[in-house]
């Protein structure tokens, strides 16, 4: 049985106001497994792909990526060569950066794509994202949701193998669902991608529901 | 009472060396992060780089001029008076030269580049901190400390030896114009004075400033700004202890630099 991409073993994590979001959670994430997610806003699902991204540091227990444990201040040659895809609910882009200067970055700087090359592979993810026009400017100037939108294109660009899609913040308009439909559905073609997508009902046809709440993960609904 | 004064002032102590240790670790970073850079690594650090030096050196340069320029002027004329009064005169260019060179020169630009860019670098990463921006290029397998800390470390050497160069000149240009219009002396004499007054010892001692100034200012600078946690109120307050302690950093290296070689 291959090793999953993801493994979370007896994990705790304290907000910053002391409650515990999760005690001794443990969760296996298999490689090509789809998911999209159930549980309302404090639920633990921004929470949960934190962790599961290394950015959030369990108070207990430890998060096994792709065979080797996320160490704070360690880094993790998954995460260094790229193969995340971490699209937080704001678009985590570089605010001086133009969308496509952010797309090209991890591209440049993990993968080690020269330039042109880079910005050939960038540009074709912002077509199909259906932000081309907007490629030069800087994310603050189309807004929050197209932001989003480039940080899949992002995701995509590096040919991430597990995806971490937060909910976006302004919610969706027509246009970026569809957008993002091409751009997940496109990752979806290869088996082995896995991807985990908070709030993500209007994509329900992209794998299993995931239930995230009082403290416990589970595929389905809560029993 | 005396044990409490005692703990107050060990606390202080505490943090100094906590706030030198964590300094030398960004160091630590930076040395390891810049010998490990791939090519492409290494084309991207250069045009953060770059970009860094246009806004530490270039964006700043009429402000170091306007400020050579009038220092210059002013310690010209306040060192004539008091060598007027013992008509010692033409020792002139060797003080200003010793004095621009040695002291001035390297303090002025270091209090320049904090104020303009010591106080924007820990504004910024403060502020990409809070918005989840380091987080996010750490996930996207961009390591924040080659690409955001190794371009200002290196622009901030870089810029703070350019802009010393600049100031110097300038300085000592505008000593001479002051010099010129009080006493009948020539450019070739004044510019044979210089030649005198500047040393080994000068030229050692601006190299060895420029770099411990060039690479703690961005250090200090980024590290307050990294240091925040929550609050965007906490962006103001590293920004002011940003400045606080690069300046007693800056001032504390060079009496350190200037006992060390001219003692």
């Amino acid at each position: 049985m291959p090793e999953p991409i993801l493994a979370l073993e007896a994990v705790t994590l304290i907000a910053p106001e002391g409650r515990a979001v999760f005690r001794d959670l443990d969760w296996t994430l298999e490689r090509g497994a789809r998911f999209h997610t159930r549980g309302g806003a404090g639920g633990g699902c921004t929470a949960l792909l934190r962790l599961c991204a290394g950015i959030a540091e369990p108070s207990g227990g430890r998060v096994v990526l792709d065979g080797t444990p996320l160490e704070p201040g360690t880094p993790h040659p998954f995460l260094q060569r790229g193969l995340l895809g971490w699209v937080p609910s704001d678009g985590g882009l570089a605010v001086n950066l133009s969308l496509l200067q952010n797309v090209v970055l991890p591209l440049r700087f993990a993968q080690n794509l020269g330039r042109a090359e880079a910005e050939r592979t960038a540009m074709g993810w912002l077509e199909q994202a259906g932000l081309e026009d907007r490629a030069g400017q800087r994310p603050a100037v189309p807004g929050d949701r197209e932001s989003w939108v480039a940080s899949l294109a992002r995701a995509a660009a590096k040919g991430s193998r597990l995806w971490l899609v937060d909910r976006p913040a302004g919610g969706l308009d027509a246009a970026s669902i569809q957008a993002a439909e091409r751009i997940l559905g496109q990752a979806a073609l290869d088996p082995d991608v896995t991807i985990v997508l908070v709030g993500g009902a209007w994509m329900s046809s992209l794998g299993q529901e995931l239930t995230i709440g009082n403290g416990r993960v589970f595929s389905g609904v809560e029993p | 009472m005396p044990v409490r004064l005692a703990c107050r002032l060990g606390g202080k102590v505490r943090r100094a060396f906590g706030q030198l240790g964590s300094v030398s670790w960004l160091l630590g970073q930076c040395v390891q992060g810049l010998f490990r850079l791939s090519r492409e690594q290494r084309r991207v650090v250069r045009e953060g780089a770059r970009n860094q030096i246009r806004f530490t050196a270039l964006d700043a340069l009429p402000l170091c001029v306007l400020t050579a320029l009038l220092l210059g002027g002013i310690t010209l004329l306040q060192v004539f008076s008091q060598l007027s009064a013992f008509g010692a005169e033409r020792h002139i260019s060797q003080i200003l030269a010793q004095l621009v060179i040695r002291e001035l020169g390297p303090l002025m630009v270091g209090i320049l580049v904090i104020s303009r860019s010591g106080t924007a670098m820990a504004t910024e990463m403060a502020s990409r901190k809070l918005s989840g921006e380091l987080d996010s290029l750490y996930a996207n397998g961009v390591d924040p400390v080659p690409y955001l800390l190794v371009p200002r470390l290196l622009g901030g050497i870089i810029s703070i030896f350019a802009l010393v160069i600049v100031f110097d000149t300038v300085a000592l240009l505008g000593g001479f114009l002051v010099a010129w219009l009080r006493l009948p002396v020539s450019f070739s004499f004044f510019l044979s004075a210089l030649g005198e007054a500047i040393g080994q010892r000068e030229l050692t001692a601006t190299f060895f400033k420029c770099l411990v100034f060039g690479a703690a200012i961005p250090l200090v600078c980024t590290g307050f700004g990294l240091r925040v946690k929550r609050s965007t109120t906490e962006i103001p307050q590293a920004v002011t202890k940003a400045s606080v302690v690069s300046l007693a950093v800056l001032l504390m290296a060079g009496a350190i630099l200037s006992v060390l070689i001219y003692a």
